[in-house]
């Protein structure tokens, strides 16, 4: 009994740094995001506790309203364009067992690029005057493209460039997951005489879920959160028509100087992710095998 | 320059004049504080990267580390904003700008007080009254003098001359004449016609000089005034005018933008800031095919956009007196004598009818053209660029939105001016 006592104690030493560090780094912000969520904070640094104001102020905000439908508009779009093309860019990876592997490394590329790095070069790329994208649209004799300065392309062409960034990642968890499948179920569809197109719906599909499921995770939690493409892109424009909640709240609160209202839309934002998260969680559970 | 009323900028400039004389008869060392660190909080715009390339020579003549801390425009102002709420003493020295967030900060009690270094504290060629008194005047806020200008700018009319020459053109004399001028040139030139900054929270810096040359203005007997007939039609000539004459895209236009269609060949006419003229000019394509003047004068006469950037002592800095060399430093006639010869125009009379700078002008048409159009400014412009509040960075968003909206063509005139007054009036309230 006194060796195992003695045993907690040296764990908990030892594990002492890691919760510090938890609680300083992450749970102090956030408790203090919180308590200032209920605070009004003036344009000059004033401070007086305002209740439930800024959650109430919130529900009749068409901006806040709008930062919603946007944030999930980009997220559904670009999460599902991001699993579908990077299932199919694994499969190829999958079966093309002897690519070079200065191939593979291009395929993974873009993820590797920092956001603001791949905004900028992509806003020079879109720019409807100078950029190449548009040089090249016009030249196979097709209408040039707004782009970001459209209101109506600017979510998809954020999607797209989001896509073309992270389907990569995508495709090597997906990878992953297609190399632990076990060989005996494809040796027995094998024999049964199942077609290519049955493997994967009716085998393939199903066992990689458990893997596409951990993917939608950690994707989701980058793309509720999208930010430094659209700040460095188009702020949220043209008119709002990009603004998703991140970037409303972050203005808010850093150029606008609205801290409490700002902590608010924040602290309802992490509660979004939470909510994703955990239900993903579930998902996960109950695909597992 | 029209700031702030005219009482106001006798006693700043009596206040900066006797600063001057008290300042002189004192010995100044600048190894006073040879040794301490300085941490200056740097815009990387070409002002902000001046002051880092020569920091050398700050650090040759003071025995001062300098240690800077470099970020794009707003982020810099990001990272001030968590380091004044914390009240760190991690920043000594920031850029601000004081049209844009004077008022706000200096009620957040962010800035020191430099006017007792002007006064006691200055070197016997420093010359403080030689700084303009209507950016000294800016920058004073309750009696407080709260920063050092650095340079002087606004927006001008950069136009192709050899473009209007082939289409028989001379430069717009008027604002009700520009969407003509627009329009010959739409028929032709492929270059396009007119192009001025679109984004939201940009736009106000160039759509402020529409405003006020139609008579507007943002605030009248205490209420937004952004539907009166001089607000609605400065919105739309600005916004046809872009709409109708400007470049795809112009909505997400700030000055990176027009800076490379300008340079490239692809515009008419732009406008845009006069702290881009390096820019454009780089590479010496546009040094011989390009003319410069202010915004022409509409029916409520001449009154250009002019601001300047500043340096300012952060009021939690833990070692000011070595900060205020810094800042005496950049400001200095020296400094900026070299300064101005990289192009950022001169905040100081004496500098810019120095020799040196008027050989600089003399090389270039353009450079001249440049300095005098710049010269207007210094001598009737308004700094007025968003609502004179607190909130003046807000206030900027919901007038770029209005003009943004227009551009979009999603609503009328009545409704854009309509939606921005009900948000400014709000934010005056606030306020």
């Amino acid at each position: 009994m006194r060796v195992n006592d003695e045993h907690r104690g040296q764990m908990a030493a030892m594990s002492m740094p890691a919760l510090i560090f938890t609680v300083g780094m992450i749970a102090f912000p956030f408790i203090y995001t919180i308590w200032m969520s209920f605070q009004l904070y003036s344009s000059t640094g004033q401070i007086t506790g305002s209740g439930i104001g800024n959650y109430q102020r919130m529900v009749g905000d068409d901006e806040f309203w709008n930062g919603i439908w946007i944030t999930f508009y980009l997220y559904f779009l670009s999460l599902a364009l991001q699993l579908v093309l990077g299932t199919g860019l694994a499969m190829l990876l999958f079966r093309a067992k002897r690519l070079p592997g200065i191939v593979r490394s291009l395929f993974i590329s873009p993820f590797m690029m920092p956001p603001v790095v791949a905004g900028m070069m992509w806003l020079v790329i879109l720019d409807p005057s100078l950029g190449a994208a548009n040089w090249i649209l016009t030249s196979l004799g097709l209408p040039a493209s707004a782009w970001l300065a459209s209101p109506v392309w600017v979510v998809p062409t954020l999607a797209m460039i989001d896509t073309w960034q992270w389907t990569p990642y995508v495709a090597l968890i997906v990878l992953g997951g297609l190399q632990s499948l076990p060989p005996s179920v494809y040796e027995a569809a094998e024999i049964d005489g199942a077609s290519r197109r049955a493997v994967f719906w009716r085998i393939t599909l199903p066992l990689l879920l458990p893997t596409l499921v951990t993917a939608m995770v950690l994707r989701s939690v980058d793309l509720l959160r999208f930010f430094d493409l659209i700040y460095i892109t188009t702020q949220g424009g043209p008119s709002n028509h990009s603004m998703t909640l991140n970037i409303y709240g972050f203005r808010t609160g850093f150029e606008f100087f609205r801290l409490g209202y700002a902590s608010a839309l924040m602290v309802t934002l992490s509660v979004i992710v939470l909510g994703a998260v955990i239900a993903l969680n579930r998902l996960r559970a109950a695909v597992e095998w | 320059m029209n700031m702030k009323p005219m009482k106001l900028a006798c006693l700043t400039t009596a206040l900066v004049t006797t600063l001057a004389m008290g300042a002189t008869a004192q010995e100044f060392d600048w190894k006073a504080h040879s040794g301490e660190t300085v941490t200056f909080l740097a815009n990387s715009n070409p002002l902000g990267q001046l002051l880092i390339d020569h920091a050398g020579e700050f650090k040759e003549l003071t025995g001062i580390d300098l240690v800077v801390d470099g970020y794009q425009e707003q982020q810099m102002r990001q990272r001030l904003m968590t380091v004044m709420n914390a009240r760190s003493d991690e920043v000594d020295v920031f850029m601000t700008l004081p049209s844009r967030e004077g008022m706000q900060f200096a009620a957040a009690g962010w800035y020191a007080d430099i006017a007792p270094y002007l006064k006691d504290n200055v070197a016997a060629d420093y010359d403080p009254g030689g700084l303009s008194p209507a950016l000294m005047e800016a920058a004073t806020f309750d009696g407080k003098v709260t920063g050092v200008p650095l340079n002087i700018e606004g927006p001008l009319l950069y136009y192709r001359t050899d473009i209007f020459a082939e289409c028989g053109l001379e430069a717009p004399s008027s604002l009700e004449g520009l969407p003509e001028v627009a329009a010959k040139l739409k028929d032709c030139t492929d270059a396009t016609p007119f192009a001025s900054r679109g984004l939201a929270a940009a736009t106000p810096y160039t759509f402020a000089g529409f405003l006020h040359n139609m008579g507007g203005q943002y605030i009248v007997d205490g209420k937004s005034a952004m539907c009166s007939d001089e607000s609605k039609s400065a919105l739309t000539l600005y916004s046809d005018l872009l709409k109708e004459y400007g470049p795809p895209g112009v909505i997400n236009y700030s000055f990176q933008q027009l800076t490379a269609l300008f340079r490239a060949g692809r515009a008419a006419m732009s406008f845009q800031s006069s702290n881009e003229f390096g820019p454009i000019m780089d590479g010496g394509d546009r040094m011989n095919d390009t003319g410069i003047i202010p915004l022409p004068p509409g029916p409520g006469g001449s009154h250009p956009t002019v601001i300047g950037w500043s340096l300012a002592i952060s009021a939690h800095s833990g070692n000011p007196d070595a900060a205020w060399y810094f800042l005496q430093w950049a400001s200095s006639p020296e400094m900026q004598a070299k300064f101005a010869l990289a192009g950022i125009a001169p905040p100081r009379a004496a500098v810019a009818e120095s020799d040196e700078y008027k050989a600089w002008l003399s090389e270039s048409p353009v450079r001249q053209q440049w300095q005098e159009a710049l010269t207007v400014l210094a001598d009737t412009g308004t700094s007025e660029i968003g609502y004179p509040i607190i909130s003046n960075p807000e206030s900027r968003q919901y007038i770029g939105q209005a003009v943004g909206d227009l551009l979009l063509g999603t609503v009328s005139v009545d409704e854009a001016c309509a939606t921005a007054d009900a948000a400014l009036n709000e934010l005056i309230a606030r306020d």
